[in-house]
């Protein structure tokens, strides 16, 4: 008998897992699969962008596609920076962003410590407000927006542009702040303001260290929008010694048509800052500087 | 070092939410104080009243004799040390430990001499250099009690300190903080939930509930007088056994009566406590700590009969839950009613009302459960309280404890 009960899972036993081991395989590789789908719909674009501007013009409208550029060439990159008004469009657009950066991550800040840290009538109502003027569509906004601006003389102002990029900044930018203040046990306020600082040290010397990585989420996403916005600064700015980058780059598609060379070479040179700027903080963010703090 | 005293504190949030209600109470100089009671008891907001980190609805504080009421936290000189330890996360230990002294000005040299002097002390030399995040619990708790010793202040207040930490370290440093404070004999405010940190920490130890101030005593008064069924329930692990009974009058001499047990009442018992003669024909509440019930052999006086419902072995002694006739106490809102032993009834036929009487016994008596037993309680270690307020009904002088049965 004992030998019967011994000898029968034996041969059940090991074929139950290798059956589990490749149903599991088989998922897995339907993900990654599925993974590598999205991964080649997100990039290929960004290719074909860099890949065409290395293309000479001929090469470029063919009706067979050339996957790589065979005979790389830097004269589309040449045409786009020989463009009138390139520098003058890399100066608006370096102004408008850095300031809308400056401004909306100073404002936040202090936006949020106060929602965060203070009790004051209309509190809620104000954060509610916050996250309702999200929702409201852009394009509903730009003509009252426009009008307004027109009556405080900002048409065609790069102050006029920082303004209007302040207003959709900074809501979000205030929302993300507040969480990230929220996640910071008040404690350590607490702890300092007994250690002997004031109310405003305890802000500087704790607070605002411990954000950090919160201050570097929203500047990206403040020089994200700030550099990529192309309506306001359509509509806003007609001088073109006053456009930014992403107006100048329309005008390359004319009434007779679209210079595809430059057009790529020119969007390749301005999707270069975003990536530089994401690079240099990116490390900042994934680092969670609250560790520790409290019991672990 | 500074005496504090709380004169009529309250804290009233919103409109209706009181947290502490007309809390008086005299922290001597150099004094361990614990503030212990059930959580949302109030302890904590009126550690923070004394740190000015809340503010004062109404009522006084005063340090060294100086009304603080008004002054931020940094300028009465006070240090915390926090549940959570709040150690800046950004800075390694010996910026953490040197903040306070920064703020304050305190020369670098100075600072530095301070902040190694402590770190020794506290064992946490070769870890100047590590963050928080970088240290074991205990060793964030050490720098959280150095970051207040450091600066040398009035007074340290303290928010449950141990309570992140396991069972064996917190009595590690229970005793380390107890010694700490001993040396420097820094007037102390502790909170705590858990009454034997209350009891073997503080000099004196003021029970609160609902945020009113139920007793301020030594440990061992608190033990053997607690002045309301309240702390009678609180103080004590396991908590001390109550339930109803009745007060006769027969003749000048008093009996109580448990169940259907008389017990008669002793002449030194009731001239202790003058007033239980108004008692005669009333009920009462009455308690006996578990180390004084004791197994009956032995024991001439009256015995009360029961049944084991469970044996607990602690290796040194033993917990016996016994369930005995007897009524048991309806008013559990003058309870600790996270104290009261659970009481799962046996069913036993006999019993119309039972209450389960915890015991703890000599290791070596062989007990079962299910068993008959009978037990023995002597009169002089009973407990009175009035049972509609739940006061304990007064006795002129402390009474003599004597062990029983023995």
């Amino acid at each position: 008998m004992s030998s019967v009960t011994q000898i029968a899972p034996t041969p059940v036993s090991p074929m139950v897992p290798r059956r589990i081991g490749r149903r599991r395989r088989v998922r897995k590789l339907g993900w990654n699969l599925l993974g590598l789908a999205v991964l080649f719909v997100m990039v290929f674009p960004v290719y074909w962008m860099i890949a065409t501007a290395f293309k000479p013009g001929q090469k470029i409208l063919s009706y067979t596609p050339q996957w790589f550029p065979t005979n790389p060439t830097l004269s589309n990159f040449r045409d786009a920076v020989d463009q009138p008004f390139f520098w003058n469009a890399v100066k608006n657009s370096l102004i408008v962003v850095s300031s809308v950066v400056a401004l909306s991550v100073v404002l936040a800040f202090l936006a949020s410590l106060a929602l965060a840290k203070f009790h004051f009538y209309g509190r809620k109502a104000f954060i509610v407000l916050i996250l309702g003027v999200q929702m409201v569509p852009l394009a509903a906004l730009i003509i009252p927006l426009y009008i307004l601006m027109s009556r405080l003389g900002q048409v065609d102002k790069l102050t006029g542009v920082i303004a209007m990029y302040l207003t959709f900044v900074l809501p979000f930018t205030v929302w993300t702040m507040r969480g990230f203040l929220l996640g910071i046990p008040k404690e350590l306020e607490e702890a300092a303001m007994v250690d002997g600082a004031t109310r405003f040290g305890a802000f500087v010397r704790v607070l605002l260290p411990l954000v950090g990585p919160g201050l570097v989420a929203t500047s990206i996403f403040a020089f994200i929008q700030a550099w990529n916005e192309f309506i306001i600064a359509y509509v806003f700015l007609h001088t073109p010694a006053k456009q930014t980058l992403m107006v100048w780059l329309a005008s390359f598609t004319t009434l007779r048509g679209t210079d595809w060379g430059p057009l790529m070479a020119g969007a390749t040179l301005c999707a270069l800052p975003v990536v530089v700027f994401f690079l240099l903080v990116q490390r900042r963010i994934a680092f969670g500087l609250t560790a520790g703090a409290v019991r672990g | 070092m500074a005496a504090i005293e709380l004169v009529h504190l309250s804290k009233v949030y919103g409109n209706d939410f009181t947290a502490v209600r007309d809390l008086n109470l005299d922290v001597a100089e150099g004094e361990f104080m614990v503030l212990v009671g059930p959580s949302g008891c109030g302890k904590t907001t009126a550690l923070r009243m004394i740190a000015g980190l809340e503010e004062i609805t109404s009522g006084e504080i005063r340090i060294e004799g100086k009304v603080v009421n008004d002054l931020a936290p940094r300028d009465r000189d006070i240090a915390m040390v926090f549940q959570n330890y709040a150690l800046y996360p950004h800075k390694n230990v010996y910026e953490n430990l040197a903040f306070g002294l920064r703020m304050r000005k305190v020369p670098k040299a100075e600072q530095k001499r301070r902040v190694e002097e402590i770190a020794r002390i506290l064992g946490l030399g070769d870890m100047l250099q590590r963050r928080p995040a970088q240290l074991s619990g205990g060793q964030r708790q050490r720098v959280a009690m150095g970051r207040a010793i450091v600066r040398e202040p009035k007074a340290f207040l303290m928010d449950e300190p141990l309570s992140n930490l396991d069972a064996k370290l917190r009595v590690q440093m229970r005793a380390e903080i107890a010694r700490i404070q001993q040396t420097l004999k820094v007037t102390t405010v502790y909170v705590t939930h858990d009454q034997v940190e209350a009891m073997t920490m503080g000099h004196r130890v003021a029970v609160m509930r609902d945020g009113e101030l139920q007793q301020v005593d030594t440990p061992q008064r608190l033990y053997d007088a607690p002045a309301n069924l309240f702390v009678a329930s609180f103080v004590g692990s396991p908590p001390m056994n109550l339930f109803e009974a009745v007060v006769e009058g027969d003749n000048g001499r008093l009996v109580c009566r448990i169940g259907d047990t008389e017990l008669e009442l002793p002449a030194d018992v009731s001239s202790a406590r003058p007033l239980l003669a108004n008692y005669a024909g009333r009920r009462v509440a009455i308690g006996i700590r578990p180390e004084d019930v004791r197994e009956a052999s032995g024991w001439d006086g009256a015995r009360l009969r029961g049944r084991i419902l469970l044996v607990e072995s602690l290796g040194s002694e033993q917990l016996v839950h016994i369930e005995i006739a007897a009524t048991p106490l309806e008013r559990s809102d003058l309870v600790d009613t996270t104290a009261q032993p659970p009481g799962p009834s046996l069913g036993v036929d006999d019993l119309e009302r039972a209450v389960t009487l915890l015991g703890r016994f000599d290791r070596h008596l062989l007990l079962s459960p299910g068993e008959a037993v009978e037990v023995a309680i002597d009169p002089r270690l009973l407990h009175f309280f009035d049972l509609e307020t739940g006061v304990a009904i007064p006795t002129v002088d402390v009474p003599v404890v004597a062990p029983v049965a023995s």
